[in-house]
């Protein structure tokens, strides 16, 4: 064959993959964002060319609410749920009998379907009817039931913890396995120039798993975005909206209101402010991401 | 051979014999394919209804039913996802709160126009006020099966007694002072939902309307969640709770109608808020005694609007989409739900506990034995006197998610009734502009 048909054979491989990708990605993705700029008046579109959606976006005063708490779950889900996952990955690397159990067992939480994880969740926090505020009471380490998710102030981070629990155990896998195949030898070099625990996990293991862990947290960031049933089945935003997040307001407007412009406009928001902090993740850490775990 | 037949001849022959060929064929039944869509029900509910469907295939052999049932809580998704890709199925069982908003984007269309003759009998058998609870704009969208109404409370008759009372409290100050006297230091006086769920926010708008409020003036186009009527039904929650009669307002942000009867029935709450259905047996410990009644009136009400005895929706509605295919088959559907028959699988059975719409449920004896005094006020009369339809325009669920935060507001202390309600108004009021446009 020649290099002529080569390249025609390459594009022919690729075109299943780039016509699902422009049906299923750049096609809705283009649908929202002319949604976005078109009044739309009881389900009809009535108009393109208008920025009257994000208008009425920027003037709702539920909408600064939204912004912070999906800060929050976004920020603070990705953080924890990546460090956490580097925790137990590290354990779960050590060679023993026990870990070789857990690292079969870690991935149950991913086995159970979001609405039921949701629903045992929520019953498990209830402050009147839940076990677990129960059981701190009856230890006696409060006066009365804490209600976990009617509190404001508590609401957000109960739903992180929950969403950890979640998604941590994939993360923790991914890193476990990159952790294991750091070389053995430049680890027992360091020991042997010297290097205590933290030292070797600080510039012989992170520099080595720099690219999975890169990626892992863009994929943790991503699938955190775009969670939707915990948070609403759980709380439906509640209480006051305290606990009111992209995701759950985009459905709400959308499917709820029928405020099909304004729930575009939402998504077009947070299509940009996803892309700015993966952007800027990825720009931080070009060099590993470049380097494809050669660095 | 040669046939002589004249003009007239062939002209009268032609005519008797396709008046002959008229009058023998049989009316032709319908038949084809047929989707139907459920959203929502009790467990009870949700296996009765295929049951019902197996007779109505048995009656109607031609007609290929495909049946599916969804959560209440993704109807609107559902439907809307159906209509926008034009997959929406022939008959939707919702809720009637949904009529107006399906109308208005041309999602369902009105019966009278598609049922023919059928019509009359529907009249003749579905309690008249039960049956304008389907329709909008004066026209018929929907044919109910049973509705829920609001406002009733459940009271533990034992905790009541022992508190030196013989009958419910009728009146709000009333309420306060039972609700103070029944708290003990381990049972609050009252527990009621204030969560996000749309049934939560349909007991509340129960005691507002009652107390001449609106959530929304069709006729202006205005949110009136800040009318007097509303702000005094939040003002009563503030109070409930700052006596100390229910439990932290806290819990109460993340207690459905559910949980509160599960307080009440584990004998953890003297008495509950809830809807209609609240009259007929829970699951309550073991000798426990309890009765229903009406939720108590205020003692003058202050809202601008008429206050009404009590607002009531179905939330089974058989409705017919715009763009079905095989009306006939719909409309024959819908009949079958008409009839006597499938209106009584309601009347009397405690888990299924809604109003039935069928008037011959209403002579049944398991209804009498359940709901007595329900009975009693059917035959007199006066069962849905003052009552009105649950709040119904093009944008209810905005206005109600914006009340849902206000009442969440004013039961955490973060607001007083009136800045939550002035707040709410707003934010509905916008949602509403851009809506209607």
């Amino acid at each position: 064959m020649n290099r002529r048909s080569d390249t025609w054979l390459a594009y022919f491989m690729i075109l299943p993959v780039v016509a699902a990708v422009l049906a299923f990605v750049i096609g809705p993705t283009w649908d929202v964002g002319t949604l976005s700029l078109t009044s739309v008046v009881m389900g009809q579109e009535r108009g393109f060319g208008t920025l009257s959606n994000f208008r009425a976006l920027f003037a709702d005063p539920v909408f600064p609410t939204v912004v912070k708490n999906t800060a929050i779950w976004i920020l603070g889900g990705t953080i924890l749920c990546v460090m956490t996952g580097l925790a137990v990955g590290m354990f779960l690397a050590i060679d023993s009998k026990m870990t070789m159990g857990l690292r079969a067992i870690i991935l149950l939480p991913w086995v159970l379907p979001d609405v039921v994880t949701a629903m045992a969740w929520k019953w498990m926090l209830h402050g009147q009817v839940g076990v677990i505020g129960d059981y701190i009471s009856r230890m006696g380490l409060t006066d009365g039931a804490i209600s976990f998710l009617g509190n404001p102030d508590l609401v957000m981070w109960m739903l992180v913890i929950v969403l950890i629990w979640r998604k941590m155990p994939l993360v923790a896998l991914i890193l476990c396995a990159a952790i294991r195949s750091v070389p053995s030898e430049q680890l027992e070099a360091a020991r042997m120039d010297g290097a205590n625990g933290w030292h070797r996990f600080r510039f012989v293991v992170v520099p080595n798993i720099a690219f999975s862990l890169t990626a892992v947290t863009v994929i943790s960031m991503i699938w955190i975005t775009a969670e939707f049933t915990l948070p609403w089945v759980m709380t439906g935003g509640g209480p006051a909206n305290s606990s009111q997040i992209m995701s759950t307001y985009i459905y709400q407007q959308s499917f709820q209101f029928f405020n099909w412009g304004v729930g575009s406009a939402m998504s077009v928001v947070n299509l940009v402010f996803l892309m700015t902090v993966v952007g800027l993740y990825l720009y931080i850490n070009r060099r590993s991401w470049a380097a494809g775990g050669n660095s | 051979m040669k046939t002589d037949i004249g003009r007239r001849g062939f002209l009268a022959g032609t005519t008797a014999l396709l008046a002959l060929a008229t009058t023998s064929i049989p009316a032709r039944a319908a038949s084809g394919a047929l989707s139907v869509w459920k959203f929502g029900g009790t467990p009870a509910e949700v296996e009765a209804w295929p049951a019902a469907n197996d007779k109505f295939l048995a009656a109607n052999p031609d007609i290929d039913l495909n049946y599916s049932f969804f959560n209440g809580q993704i109807r609107r998704q559902k439907i809307l996802a159906g209509f926008q890709t034009r997959k929406l199925a022939d008959v939707i069982i919702a809720f009637g709160q949904d009529i107006p908003e399906f109308a208005g984007f041309g999602m369902i269309q009105p019966l009278e126009e598609i049922a023919g003759d059928k019509l009359e009998g529907w009249k003749d058998r579905i309690v008249p006020e039960i049956l304008s609870s389907g329709m909008h704009e004066g026209k018929l969208y929907g044919l109910p099966t049973y509705v829920d109404m609001a406002t009733f409370i459940a009271i533990d008759t034992d905790a009541m007694k022992e508190a030196g009372y013989d009958r419910p409290p009728e009146t709000w100050s009333e309420l306060r002072e039972y609700a103070k006297k029944l708290t003990t230091a381990d049972r609050p006086g009252i527990a009621f939902p204030a969560t996000t769920a749309p049934v939560d926010i349909n007991i509340f708008e129960g005691i507002a309307y009652a107390n001449g409020g609106r959530i929304f003036d069709e006729e202006t186009g205005k949110v009136t969640l800040n009318d007097a009527g509303v702000v005094g039904a939040l003002q009563l929650y503030a109070d409930l709770i700052a006596d100390g009669s229910t439990p932290s307002g806290n819990s109460m942000t993340e207690t459905n109608f559910r949980d509160t009867a599960q307080l009440f029935g584990q004998k953890r709450a003297a008495m509950w808020i809830g809807l209609s259905w609240l009259n007929t047996p829970w699951g309550v410990m073991e000798g426990m005694n309890w009765a229903g009644a009406p939720f108590p009136k205020p003692d003058a009400p202050s809202g601008a609007f008429p206050p009404v005895a009590a607002i009531m929706d179905g939330t089974a509605v058989l409705m017919v989409s715009s763009s079905t295919k095989n009306p006939e088959a719909a409309i024959e559907y819908l009949d079958f739900w008409s009839q006597n028959e499938q209106l009584n699988t309601w009347g009397g059975n405690p888990e299924i506990a809604r109003v039935p719409a069928g008037k011959s449920a209403w002579s049944e004896q398991g209804l009498a034995d359940a709901w007595p005094a329900w009975v009693e006020s059917y035959n007199a009369g006066t069962l849905f006197d003052g009552a009105e339809p649950m709040p119904r325009f093009i944008g209810v669920s905005a206005v109600e998610s914006a009340l849902a935060t206000a009442i969440q507001q004013v039961v955490l202390g973060q607001k007083t009734p009136q800045e939550a309600a002035d707040e709410a108004t707003e934010a509905a009021q916008a949602q509403i502009d851009l809506l209607r446009g």
